[in-house]
């Protein structure tokens, strides 16, 4: 798909040496097996997400694998068409929400009259357990956005595509 | 005296050090990426899939029983889906497969 629109793009810009520029091609077995993986894996990482609270896990590790969701789908599926998907917006907001969670969680409990992140304070049962569920979770959604707008720069830089089509001044696709 | 659980367990085990030492004989040994990759992925699952299954069993009934299982499951599913995409993405690159014209007569 994508090496359709680089040939018909810009036919010149393309090396002749090497016609297959793209590094991902659609196999119909990838595409089944991240189909069946890929909410597992999803799940998997909300699961490390909220079992940071109590045990083993927490926001990093789950945002990691949560945006390796993002990657199976890209190799799966097409990088471009993936970035397509998710949009640099969108996961520019993604990761706005992420801050906006954690510093909630830490100046709200400031705004009720505690510490930093002093859970105790906020008048809800056992709000210290889901305090820190939702702290981690705000950090699992900035992990995730930011690990997937690496993958993102890097595939970009790999296939040439998007780096070359695009003006210099153009820096969505470096997100 | 090992009962015929331990038994079982220890053939499990040993089963998975046997594939295990196929895959690091056949990575180092085979010529090329494809026959490496083909000598790695299959039995590299089995070896892993034997191996969990040992501890699987060893872990009697109960929940970490439920995880070992799932990931022997999601393994089987994902590792010859892994060897098929590098080989894939190989032949998409323009490698070429190795044949005995290419220097059969030793490395």
């Amino acid at each position: 798909m994508s090496v359709d629109e680089s040939g018909n793009g810009d036919g010149d810009a393309v090396d002749v040496g090497e016609p297959d520029r793209s590094l991902y091609v659609e196999s119909p077995i990838i595409m089944a097996t991240v189909r069946v993986v890929a909410p597992f894996v999803f799940t998997f990482g909300l699961f490390i997400m909220f079992h940071g609270a109590n045990s083993a896990g927490g926001g990093f590790q789950g945002g990691v694998t949560v945006s390796t969701v993002i990657l199976m789908l890209a190799v799966a599926f097409g990088v471009e068409s993936t970035r397509d998907w998710v949009s640099p917006e969108r996961l520019v907001a993604l990761v706005g929400v992420g801050v906006s969670v954690v510093l909630l969680m830490g100046i709200g409990t400031v705004a009720l009259g505690g510490a930093f992140l002093e859970y105790d304070v906020v008048p809800i049962y056992h709000f210290t357990k889901y305090g820190i569920e939702l702290f981690e979770l705000g950090i699992g959604i900035i992990v995730s956005g930011i690990v997937t707008g690496l993958f993102f720069g890097l595939a970009a830089g790999a296939s040439g595509e998007g780096s070359a089509d695009r003006d210099p001044d153009d820096r969505e696709g470096l997100l | 005296m090992v009962t015929l659980y331990e038994g079982a367990i220890l053939a499990l085990l040993a089963g998975g050090v046997f594939f295990g030492i196929v895959a690091a004989v056949g990575l180092l040994r085979l010529p090329d990426l494809y026959t490496r990759a083909h000598g790695a992925s299959k039995t590299d699952t089995l070896g892993a899939g034997l191996s969990l299954a040992a501890a699987a069993a060893a872990l009697g009934s109960g929940l970490p029983t439920v995880k070992v299982v799932l990931l022997l499951v999601f393994l089987f599913i994902t590792n010859p889906t892994a060897a098929h995409a590098i080989t894939r993405a190989a032949a998409d690159q323009g490698i070429e497969p190795w044949t005995s014209e290419d220097g059969g007569d030793g490395e």
